[in-house]
Formats: C-alpha cells, sequence, structure tokens
C-alpha cells in the first residue's frame, strides 16, 4: 500500500463515524494525472480569442473564435471546421441533454442553443454571461461577471438570479453528481462550492479552495474551468491550469501551453481523456489521466470514488 | 586497501544505502499503550454523551456529531478545565489508539491533571441536498485552513453549547486543543489565532505541510511575537512523505521554531507512521506534561 493510499485510508477511517456518505479524503498527486512524453499539442491557430471549449456526445471538440464570432467544430481526425459563421458573440459554451450547443451569446444579451445544423434558439434574453453549465435535467447555471451574480435558467426554461456578491464570477462547473456548483471569483483567489437544491437555488456559499496567484499578485486571473469524473476541478487561470481535490486542497499546477491568457478548458475526444485548452490565439491539446464529464451522458465514466 | 578492508567498505556502503532507501521502512512502530490507557476498578469512571451540531453558523451546511466527556469528580460548583479533539469520534473511542475517557479518568482520580470536561467533534460534512449524491467533507478545509474560523466556531458554537450543562472555564491556560494529522495543526491553529482563549496545544502526527498552507508555521513562529502557547508535539521518522509535504520534516522544522523563540514546548520524536499508536502510548505522559503548569498553580493558590 503506498503511502498516499494509506493517508487516504486513515481518513477515511477517522471519517466512519460519519453518518453520510462521504467522498474520501483523496490524495490527488499532479504525478498520478500528468502521463510521461505527453505534452500539450497544438490543434489550431490564428485565432483571435479562443474561448468556451465544449465537447459534443461523440467527442468533438467545439471552441468559439470570439472576436470573429464564429464556433468551431475539432473533429476526430484533427481537422478543424466552421459550425457556426455568425455565433452572435458567444463565449461560454456547453451541450445539453438534448444535443443541443448551449451559449452565452454575451454580443446580444442573450443564451442561445444551436442544433446539429447551427440553427439558433434563444434561451433567454437581457442577460449579461460568461460561461455556462447545462445540467442533466437541461437546467442551466451561468455567469453574469460585470453584475456579480449566477442565474439559473429552470428545465421549464424560467430565469432567475440565483447568487449575488461575487467579485467578478467567471467560470463554473458542477461536481460530477451535480450536487455541488463550483465558482470562480476571477478578482480574488477563491474558489466557491455552493450545494445544489433540487429548485436549482444555491446554498452554503463556502470559498473552499484558494488559488494560487502570480507573484505580486492578490487576483489569480482565473478564466473558466471543468471537472473530471474523479471530481477534480481544473481551473484555467494566468499561472497555470490548476487542479483541485474533492477535498479543499490544491493538487498541483499544470504549465499553460504558452505564455498567453489560458481561458477555459475541456475535456473531449472519444475516450474524453483529452483536455482541450483554449489559449488566446491558438487551441492545444493534451492527454491526460483522467476522463472529463458530460452531464448527460448515459455512459458517463464512474470515478474510483463513486462519484 | 586491501580485500577484506574494501569489502567492510562495500559493506558499510551498503548498509548505508539501505538505510537511506528504507529508512522508515526499518521503523518499528511498536509503540504500545500502557496501564493508564485501561480501566481499573476503582476508579470512577466520567459520563460520555453524544449529541449532534447541524446548524453551524460558520460552517453553514454542516452536519456532524461530538461527544461530551464528563469527569465523575466534576462537582458542578467549580469550572471544569476543557480539551477539545479533532475528529473526536476517533480520540473518544475507547477502542482505539487514544482512549482518551479512559485516560482522563485515570489521571483526574490521581490528581494527575484537573478536573477536565472532554470535547470531541468531528469534522462536518455538508450533505448532498438530495440522497444518493456525494457529501463533501468539510474536514481540510475546516482543520487545514489559516483562519480563526475553526477557533470561532469552538468559541461561539461548541463552548456555549456545552457551557449550559457543565460549568466550563474561560481561563485560556486551562483550556487544551488536541489532534491527530490535520487535527494537529488544527489545534495549533486555533491556539495560534486565539490564544487569548486556548493556550494548550497537542499534536499527533499533525499536518504542518502545504495542505492548505500550514507549511509557512515554523516561519512565521519565529517573526511573529511569541505567543503564550504551551504546545506538545508528536511524530515519527515513519511519518508520510507525499505532494503536501514530508511530515518528519515538518514536525522537526515545528520544534526547531518553537525552540528558537522559546515557547514552553515538548517535542516527542519516535518512529512511528502516520497512525496514532505512538500518540496513543504516550498520551498519558503527554497529558500530565500539558496540565502541570495549572496543577502547580493551583497548588500554589492553595498554600497562599
Amino acid at each position: 500500500m503506498s503511502r498516499g493510499t494509506w493517508f487516504g485510508t486513515l481518513l477515511v477511517a477517522l471519517a466512519c463515524g460519519w453518518s453520510a456518505p462521504v467522498a474520501p479524503a483523496q490524495d490527488m498527486r499532479l504525478g498520478d494525472l500528468l502521463i510521461d512524453d505527453e505534452k500539450w499539442e497544438l490543434v489550431g491557430e490564428g485565432y483571435t480569442f479562443t474561448e468556451g471549449p465544449a465537447a459534443d456526445l461523440e467527442g468533438n471538440l467545439y471552441f468559439t473564435d470570439t472576436f470573429r464570432g464564429k464556433i468551431h467544430r475539432v473533429k476526430a481526425d484533427g481537422t478543424v471546421e466552421v459550425f457556426v459563421d455568425k455565433s452572435g458573440g458567444c463565449n461560454g459554451l456547453m451541450f445539453g441533454p438534448d444535443g443541443r450547443l448551449y451559449g452565452c451569446q454575451n454580443g446580444k444579451k442573450r443564451i442561445v442553443a444551436f442544433d446539429s445544423a447551427g440553427k439558433e434558439t434563444v434561451i433567454a434574453e437581457d442577460v449579461q454571461s460568461n460561461d455556462i453549465v447545462v445540467m442533466a435535467n437541461g437546467a442551466i447555471y451561468f455567469t453574469d461577471p460585470p453584475n456579480h451574480q449566477v442565474w439559473y435558467i429552470s428545465p421549464s426554461g424560467e430565469k432567475r438570479v440565483v447568487d449575488k456578491g461575487l467579485g467578478y464570477p467567471n467560470g463554473l462547473i458542477l461536481t460530477p453528481d451535480e450536487s455541488t456548483l463550483v465558482v470562480v471569483d476571477m478578482r480574488s483567489a477563491d474558489v466557491y462550492a455552493y450545494r445544489v437544491e433540487p429548485n436549482g437555488d444555491l446554498k452554503f456559499r463556502q470559498a473552499f479552495w484558494t488559488l494560487r496567484t502570480l507573484p505580486g499578485k492578490l487576483d489569480c486571473g482565473a478564466d473558466g474551468m471543468t471537472v473530471d469524473a474523479d471530481g477534480r476541478i481544473y481551473v484555467a487561470t494566468q499561472l497555470g491550469l490548476q487542479v483541485l481535490d474533492t477535498s479543499g486542497r490544491l493538487g498541483g499546477v499544470i504549465d499553460k501551453p504558452q505564455q498567453a491568457w489560458l481561458a477555459n478548458v475541456a475535456f473531449a475526444g472519444p475516450k474524453l481523456d483529452t483536455i482541450y485548452a483554449a489559449c488566446t490565439n491558438r487551441v492545444f491539446k493534451r492527454k491526460l489521466n483522467a476522463h472529463g464529464v458530460r452531464y448527460f451522458d448515459p455512459a458517463k465514466p464512474k470515478s474510483a470514488a463513486g462519484q | 586497501m586491501n580485500p577484506t578492508a574494501y569489502s567492510r567498505l562495500l559493506r558499510a556502503a551498503f548498509v548505508a544505502a539501505t538505510v537511506m532507501v528504507a529508512g522508515p521502512a526499518w521503523a518499528a512502530d511498536d509503540y504500545a499503550l500502557g496501564p493508564d490507557s485501561e480501566r481499573h476498578e476503582g476508579v470512577p469512571a466520567g459520563a460520555v454523551t453524544k449529541y449532534s451540531w447541524n446548524n453551524s453558523r460558520v460552517f453553514k451546511g454542516t452536519e456532524r456529531d461530538y461527544w461530551v466527556y464528563v469527569p465523575e469528580q466534576y462537582d458542578g460548583s467549580t469550572p471544569a478545565c476543557v480539551m477539545v479533539f479533532q475528529d473526536g469520534g476517533n480520540y473518544v473511542d475507547a477502542e482505539k489508539a487514544f482512549r482518551v475517557p479512559i485516560v482522563f479518568d485515570n489521571l483526574i482520580h490521581k490528581g494527575e491533571m484537573p478536573v477536565t470536561v472532554g470535547i470531541f467533534i468531528n469534522p462536518g460534512v455538508i450533505p448532498a441536498a438530495e440522497s444518493g449524491k456525494a457529501a463533501r467533507s468539510n474536514r481540510s478545509f475546516e482543520y487545514d485552513s489559516l483562519t480563526p474560523d475553526y477557533a470561532d466556531f469552538l468559541l461561539k458554537e461548541i463552548l456555549p453549547e456545552v457551557g449550559k450543562q457543565v460549568k466550563l472555564t474561560d481561563n485560556p491556560a486551562e483550556r487544551a486543543i488536541g489532534g491527530i494529522s490535520s487535527g494537529g495543526i488544527c489545534a495549533w491553529t486555533v491556539a495560534w489565532e486565539k490564544p487569548e482563549a486556548f493556550r494548550k496545544v497537542l499534536s499527533h502526527v499533525g499536518s504542518f505541510t502545504n495542505i492548505r498552507g500550514g507549511h509557512v508555521y515554523p516561519a512565521l513562529i519565529r517573526k511573529t511575537d511569541k505567543k503564550p502557547i504551551r504546545v506538545f508535539l508528536q511524530d515519527g521518522s515513519g511519518d508520510l512523505d507525499n505532494v503536501h509535504g514530508n511530515w518528519p520534516l515538518a514536525n522537526q522544522q515545528m520544534a526547531s521554531s518553537l525552540k528558537f523563540m522559546g515557547y514552553d514546548h515538548q517535542f516527542v520524536y519516535g518512529d512511528g507512521g502516520h497512525n496514532g499508536k505512538h500518540g496513543g502510548a504516550i498520551l498519558p505522559d503527554s497529558l500530565r506534561w500539558l496540565w502541570k503548569d495549572v496543577l502547580e498553580a493551583r497548588g500554589a493558590q492553595a498554600a497562599k
């Protein structure tokens, strides 16, 4: 038994008096995640400002070229094609259970969905938005940084503000079982956890994780984030891709693919084991010893932690 | 060099290499509990009662169990000393490594520690809103954070609640706090943040490592006005060396900084691993040392 496992076992043993099911404390070494000889690989370049990486059910990766207003698709063979020519200024993207690609169309102050032909449908209007997460039941959370709030759109389409007060809420993601919403405040080093209520309300906001910042900075410059099947949270920050564990700990920092603004990341590929990074003018990918999460995916990979 | 000397040198090099590579594996970690951790006839047993605390304001949404030990010698008139334990379910258990209620019974009976109420608190969990989904453990957040939050939780929530049924001292020198691993650094953080409330610390294989930034304590101690904390640290050469840091080195750094600043401290460094065996075996001695000053102060008071 490795010491790491031993430590985990001790923590679980200490926790055995608890009645509620608890994810075991995990000693998540960065080394467990990285694969020897797997480095960042270039996927595409020549874009203005890339954002919104998202995977469909086949594992194709979509991203926005924000200032040109296009949404691109990276196919399994690595070719990049235009999926939507006029995105209306889309930023964060994520696929929903209906197979549509949901987007933060901040250029038109809307949340929209694109079908497989790229045809757009308006989901919500008169909202500012940055990043989006779509639940298995079709409900949506998205951040509204300038107004310091987080929105919820119910499966039946009603929108309402469910959190206020963060400095600049930017990236957001759900834990694999959708029990916890995670939101990063770009203007601090704090990553917040909220309990997700059945009606979409958020409860018990807690600055559960602390990010590292660049020397001399108090803010982390965090942008988008994603999650893997073991519950690790990956936050795109200016220091690098920071990996947080389920116990509230920083597990490590993966280098940025290039010295430029790292905007967002998402797992994609046929096995959902490759993380794609939107980093200013380029998109990169890197294979990791981890699997992404699509909340709606019937074949959602199960983690060792049983989440 | 003659062949014999050469072979001797080779052998010595081999042994040295083995020690270096396998160091902790050589550790015996064969600590055993002594008589003060066993029940004895004629020693009155204190009462242990289990409670739960599910409406914390400091750690919103958390639920947890806690246990209160009230010694038989508590007479209801004099405020009792207080000792809080993190991972309370582990410390209060009469079958596990520490068996604190039994040790308290024995030491209080022999007059080797004052009449002390033990408060054994489990870390919080935030249950998911829907059944079948994972609860979030708040343990690392509560124990490993370098903030006054856990001290506030004790002072604003748990101590007032326990104080409704037992008279507890508010003398900081008569309030102790202890724990294992992250619970150990938590004990230190409580006293470090609120020495006006807690001045006695007991740390077993304490995580003075970078789980949530706790590796900075040895440096902070050296450059901070000395605080009136009496602290007992236990660790062993076979303790953890992982992504967060090296426990044996971290505890030695702590002890070195405490010595540098002239803290009232004891550091017992054995050959154990990341468990409670050594800490449990020496718990009676640790408690005798931790509470000695209170007994002396009371003796001096009585002699006046």
